[in-house]
């Protein structure tokens, strides 16, 4: 059996209990107090240390707030004209998307690592052997995610293990366990995506003909890495929530390079043997 | 925001701090942030690899190209014992480096053994270090023969043992593959990431990595031939004629590579890359080199002057390549451009 989580970005309220159960149970260290100064998300990006991050898609509307504002109406997004000619800037659309490992079905990071540190364990997911990763940190640039980093001082790489140690245990992970609101979901991959499916009909049918599927082999789990076993629900494009559309698997070429380097090695043999004759 | 307000900004008449306004990189608020993406953030990450990477590829390139260079002249029946010793030994003294350069920059050094644990086709970085393991193996059995043929072992039984035992032509036939893979694989290495820059140049990149190998090989060669005085006339002349060859030929795979990078080799022509990519690799290691290869008569002076320029050029295009290539990673316009459509390299592609 193959498990993998479902992120409904539709009902995520951005509380960051999953950053925090992810912390907590992964006995992960302090990333340090930064402000980005960009949005509430001053966590920014997976890495080493932050296996689920929460980002915050911040997107006011353009009118500025003027004048005498009510703010029930602002919050409940009113759009009819108010007394003494006040404008609404309303909130805008806030967006959240609780990002993680997307545990490829063609992993790039596990089929970059030479030492064979990263596998597929027996749920399917990609994990990391830490007592082998010897910390060349080759998986790091091949993850098309930016989801694999090597956690300072340490040296070696970590990621989200999808809780291997609770599933071996028969519990969902701490992530998973910790949403009030059920927008990341842990199961069956097979489920996950007719859920997944469900989920984004039934909001077709209630006017968000926006929402999709992220993960699939159409998109975002594109060009030889076959989907995505951590699928997404996403409302607008892909590169909003940080993510790429058409990513693509490194390794496919790694074939196509070796002959490219032999014919080159050829032809500069022969360019050598030939400097020869005199 | 205080007093400034949005539209000040749009228009640009906000606080102005080195001549950007003063905002965060909200996608509303600054009006240099039109394109999608998370408060520019780079969605992929970039490379640790400091400066014993680029390093390696140099020594790594040198090695091969010199192995390359003596296994074909005495295939050829060219016996040049100058040559042979000045190859010898710089396989040697590579092939010790390079391994120390990478285990340097290991986050482990300590598990350097792990790359040993399994042999896996997909990952350059596995056949490296296998290729390394042979190349460096054979090429120090090489060199103890060179060794004891040179008496520095001391005229007695153990070096009489070594010269008869260690069979030189089939070991460096043997070797010659594996460092001919140590040469170009460093390129498969560097394109077999999600990193733009490198990736969309798959096809090139090995080619274009054991072309420069080489350059810089023969001219080590030359430089240390011409330094010692030593060298027989045709090795010099054969030299000589391969520098002219391989130095052209690099120069058109790199423009090929220019030219298949396309909008994403924007970075080797930025600020703190375009010093190392233009006045080091294409002018002073390229450009000069050659002028001074296709000028008028040969002469020591040149010739050594020459080498020089090839091999500061050689080490500062892998440095270019390497700092382009974070920049590339960081750019997250470069990749959800590289990664939206087919530029990225398809299953379907072939060389």
């Amino acid at each position: 059996m193959a498990t993998g989580f479902l992120t409904d970005t539709t009902v995520c309220i951005g509380c960051k209990a999953c950053e925090v159960a992810c912390k907590q149970w992964n006995q992960l260290p302090a990333d340090g107090y930064e402000f980005t100064g960009d949005s509430y998300d001053n966590t920014k990006q997976l890495s080493g240390t932050t296996w689920r991050h929460v980002a915050f898609i911040e997107n006011p509307k353009k009118k500025r707030l003027t004048g005498d504002i009510d703010l029930v109406a602002l919050a409940e997004d009113v759009t009819e004209p108010l007394p003494n000619g006040a404008e609404l800037d309303a909130l805008g659309r806030w967006a959240f998307m609780s990002d993680v490992c997307k545990h490829c079905v063609a992993a790039p990071c596990q089929q970059a690592c030479p030492t064979g540190s990263i596998i597929r364990n027996e749920f399917d997911n990609v994990y990391i052997q830490p007592d082998i990763c010897n910390g060349c940190g080759y998986c790091v640039p091949a993850c098309p995610y930016g989801v694999i980093t090597q956690a300072p001082h340490d040296g070696r790489a970590f990621k989200c293990t999808l809780c291997y140690d609770r599933q071996v245990d028969g519990l969902e992970p701490a992530c998973a366990k910790a949403c009030p609101t059920n927008s990341i979901q842990f199961g069956d991959v097979e489920d996950l995506k007719v859920m997944a499916e469900e989920r984004v009909q039934e909001l077709h049918d209630k006017g968000y003909t926006q929402a999709y599927v992220w993960g699939t082999p159409e998109v975002g789990g594109t060009g030889g890495i076959d989907g995505n076993h951590s699928k997404f629900i996403l409302m607008d494009e892909p590169e909003t929530y940080n993510l790429p559309k058409h990513p693509y698997l490194p390794q496919e070429k790694v074939k196509g390079g070796v002959v490219a380097g032999a014919i080159a090695a050829g032809v500069l043999g022969a360019v050598v043997a030939l400097a020869f004759r005199d | 925001m205080s007093d400034t307000t949005r539209q000040d900004l749009t228009q640009g008449n906000g606080h102005v701090t080195n001549g950007r306004p003063e905002t965060s990189h909200h996608p509303e608020t600054d009006p240099k942030r039109e394109d999608k993406h998370y408060y520019g953030i780079p969605p992929i990450k970039h490379a640790h690899w400091t400066w014993q990477i680029p390093v390696y590829f140099w020594i790594g390139g040198i090695g091969a190209g010199t192995h390359l260079f003596s296994t074909v002249a005495q295939l050829l029946g060219h016996d040049d014992p100058a040559l042979k010793r000045a190859s010898r030994y710089t396989v040697l003294v590579t092939m010790i480096l390079s391994p120390i350069m990478l285990i340097w920059d290991l986050g482990r050094p300590e598990r350097f053994y792990n790359m040993m644990r399994i042999l896996k086709l997909r990952s350059p970085m596995s056949t490296q270090s296998w290729s390394l393991l042979i190349f460096g193996n054979l090429g120090g059995l090489l060199a103890a023969r060179q060794a004891a043929e040179d008496g520095l072992m001391g005229r007695n039984a153990l070096s009489g043992l070594l010269i008869r035992l260690i069979p030189e032509r089939l070991l460096s036939l043997l070797a010659l593959p594996f460092g001919l893979f140590v040469g170009f694989n460093t390129g498969n290495l560097i394109s077999a990431t999600s990193v733009p820059i490198w990736a969309r140049n798959w096809a090139l990149m090995a080619p274009t990595f054991l072309a420069s190998g080489l350059s810089t090989a023969l001219s080590w060669l030359s430089l240390v031939l011409h330094l010692t005085r030593s060298g027989e006339p045709k090795t010099l002349r054969a030299l000589h004629r391969a520098e002219r060859a391989t130095i052209v030929i690099e120069a058109g795979l790199i423009a090929a590579s220019l030219v298949r990078m396309s909008r994403w080799g924007k970075p080797l022509f930025s600020k703190s890359v375009a010093p190392l990519f233009v006045g080091g690799a294409l002018l002073s290691g390229i450009a000069a080199p050659a002028a001074l290869l296709f000028s008028g008569k040969q002469t020591r002076g040149k010739s050594i002057l020459s080498s020089l320029l090839v091999l500061a050029g050689g080490l500062a295009f892998r440095f270019a390549l390497i700092k382009a290539g974070r920049i590339s990673a960081d750019d997250p316009e470069a990749y959800f451009t590289f990664a939206s459509d087919r530029s990225a390299p398809q299953p379907e592609d072939k060389v």
